[in-house]
């Protein structure tokens, strides 16, 4: 590498004259190509813009703006869900209890407002009971040193069957919402067409930007990477991983109660959770962060949500019966994990070339 | 047990004493690391701690950085009582560490290693200042006079002898007026090494920074150190100014340790066969 030690940002080298325009040109897009498929996000970017010109030239209105609408709660929770996880799996930790919590949420919600709480503070309510259990999945994993599998498995049962008993098993309206009209309420927290989505960029990007740009990020990824030396450098290590799980787990009460609001209704529905669970766990790692730990990205889980969404809608589309769908959709998660794998492999490697 | 005892180096001080430790003794389960330590260090001295693998050399320093608590005995710093709650409150009064395992994370680039739990952020939104940091670390690595091209690859592409010179760099370039550092030098080759002591040497010449620093090069220890200190068997047998010791005098300590670690083995296994066969008949 004959890099001057002056300069630590790998420098464009820009074209010297009219004869070298063509290489540098041609170096230049090679450069950008490489740079691009190094990136932790590239191949689910790749693959999910494969995907995405595949139903949209094989499968009739899959390009469509009404179908945009359709896709968009098949992603848009996922996203959040996904963003959240980040966090604790780049800590080289996971959180099994985020379905539990997504499902417990909008009943803290409905039995905060029937007790006479208006909407928007038993909203807020409820997300600090979800933060809560973070609060506890973090004290078991970091201060008693159970392993988080074990723990937020442990979480994810207590809060199903909290969810089963105080909903007596029986659904009920969403508090705020109505089926024939959607008010300002609803609007915001999940009704409007695209209240979910900007929830979810909005959320997606404000956490990216902690991840690379704060102290919060860099700690998270350094009690990853190595947890001993964070310690001996002074992170206090349990304060991190228990502020990253009331994170996750804030963010999965937030997902509960938006997609409460979107269906009028709140199913006490343990097996839903589950599902939703792991689609969020997928999306996180088919984006790219690591189950080890130590590396991730926020933007990857947007993507890798946004492609489980495109397969989930484009494979209805084209009316593949619904007995292959969890097929294809296991299948189109090993693929993407393999090209995921050779990359990164590439990435902390030699270098591509 | 009891000959090994009389080695101990009773409590000693010096007027300029930075720091002074006292009657430590640290034990893991049924294993005592350290069983009654006394040092102290001077301003701007340079101290060597040597010792058997093993002999509670790096225990010694978790203690005073922070990172661990003694069971008991005291410490002074600046003849004051030194009770640190944390890694963060040692560094706060003036104390940092170069550990062994470096307290590197491989994840992270270059420059955000060099200021792990220092970081440089903006006012009002804490966002990191990554281009302040890129700056200083080159500086600070400027200054010892290792090249590192690329400050923002991960530092798991870096070699063991440019893994420990940043790990030394963020330590020295700091505030701290107390240097800890455990083997600064050992994943590094003749010039990196060089580099590394001439720093030292640069330290000491200022007279501000004291350093304690444990070493296993005998060579590194005459050529750096001011004074020595020999910890064996959990306690200080050993504390002369370097000028007034040899090669050969610690080589015969260190020998003669394991003489009669051995001897004891040999004793032990002789006693526990004599009662075997005695038990058997």
């Amino acid at each position: 590498m004959a890099v001057a030690s002056g300069s630590e940002v790998p420098a464009q080298s820009p074209p010297e004259g009219p004869a070298s325009t063509g290489r540098a040109l041609g170096g230049g897009a090679l450069k950008l190509i490489r740079s691009f498929l190094t990136l932790r996000e590239g191949s689910i970017i790749v693959v999910a813009i494969v995907t995405t010109a595949y139903f949209s030239t094989n499968a009739t209105n899959f390009a469509t703006l009404s179908n945009f609408k359709t896709l968009l709660p098949y992603f848009a929770p996922l996203a959040i869900l996904g963003a959240g996880e980040v966090f604790v799996m780049i800590n080289g930790e996971i959180d099994l209890s985020i379905g539990a919590v997504y499902l417990l949420s909008p009943f803290v919600f409905y039995k905060l407002n029937q007790a006479g709480i208006p909407l928007v503070p038993a909203v807020i309510l409820s997300l600090i009971v979800s933060s809560l259990v973070g609060v506890i999945n973090g004290f078991f994993v970091a201060v008693i040193g159970i392993s988080s599998f074990v723990t937020t498995l442990g979480m994810l049962f207590t809060l199903d069957g909290l969810t089963l008993i105080i909903s007596h098993t029986a659904p009920v309206a969403t508090p705020g919402t109505s089926a024939l009209h959607v008010n300002s309420f609803a609007q915001v927290f999940g009704g409007g067409t695209y209240s979910e989505l900007i929830w979810a960029l909005v959320i997606v990007v404000g956490l990216q930007l902690v991840l690379t740009a704060t102290r919060w990020g860099v700690y998270t990824v350094a009690v990853g990477g190595n947890r001993l030396g964070s310690a001996e450098a002074g992170i206090r290590v349990r304060l991190v991983l228990i502020r990253n799980f009331v994170l996750c787990a804030t963010c999965a009460g937030l997902v509960g109660i938006l997609e409460a609001v979107r269906a009028v209704t709140a199913t006490p529905d343990p097996s839903g959770s589950n599902d939703i669970l792991f689609q969020g766990i997928a999306s996180a790692v088919i984006g790219g962060t690591l189950l080890r730990g130590g590396s991730g990205t926020v933007v990857g889980a947007l993507i890798g949500a946004l492609f489980l969404g495109v397969l989930h809608d484009g494979l209805i589309i084209k009316g593949v019966s619904a007995n292959y769908l969890d097929l294809y959709l296991g299948l189109a998660i090993l693929i993407a994990m393999s090209v995921n794998v050779y990359v990164q492999r590439v990435r902390t490697g030699s270098g591509l070339g | 047990m009891a000959e090994s005892g009389e080695k101990i180096v009773p409590p000693t001080s010096a007027p300029d004493d930075v720091l002074r430790v006292e009657h430590i003794t640290k034990s893991f389960g049924p294993t005592t690391a350290l069983r009654d330590v006394n040092l102290h260090l001077r301003k701007g001295e340079v101290l060597g701690l040597l010792g058997d693998n093993g002999s509670g050399k790096s225990t010694l320093m978790k203690i005073i950085c922070g990172f661990q608590k003694q069971d008991s005995g005291q410490m002074f710093l600046h003849g004051e009582p030194f009770e640190p709650k944390s890694v963060d409150d040692a560094r706060a009064q003036g104390i940092d560490t170069v550990y062994q395992d470096l307290a590197l994370v491989d994840e992270l680039s270059v420059y955000h290693n060099m200021f792990l739990r220092r970081e440089r952020v903006r006012v009002p939104i804490p966002l990191l200042n990554n281009a302040l940091m890129r700056r200083e670390t080159r500086k600070a690595l400027d200054d010892i006079g290792i090249n590192i091209p690329r400050l923002d690859v991960p530092v798991a592409r870096l070699s063991g002898g440019q893994r420990q010179a940043i790990a030394v760099a963020r330590t020295v370039s700091g505030e701290a007026n107390i240097l800890l550092l455990d083997e600064p030098l050992a994943a590094m080759g003749a010039k990196e090494g060089g580099m590394i002591l001439e720093l030292i040497q640069r330290l000491k010449e200022k007279g501000e920074v004291s350093v304690m620093m444990i070493l296993h090069n005998y060579a590194h220890v005459f050529a750096t150190c001011d004074r020595v200190n020999l910890l064996q068997d959990g306690v200080i047998a050993l504390d002369k100014p370097t000028s007034e010791t040899s090669v050969e005098e610690l080589n015969e300590i260190v020998v003669e340790e394991y003489r009669r670690a051995r001897q004891a083995a040999i004793a032990e296994d002789a006693a526990a066969r004599a009662a075997a066969s005695s038990s058997s008949q």
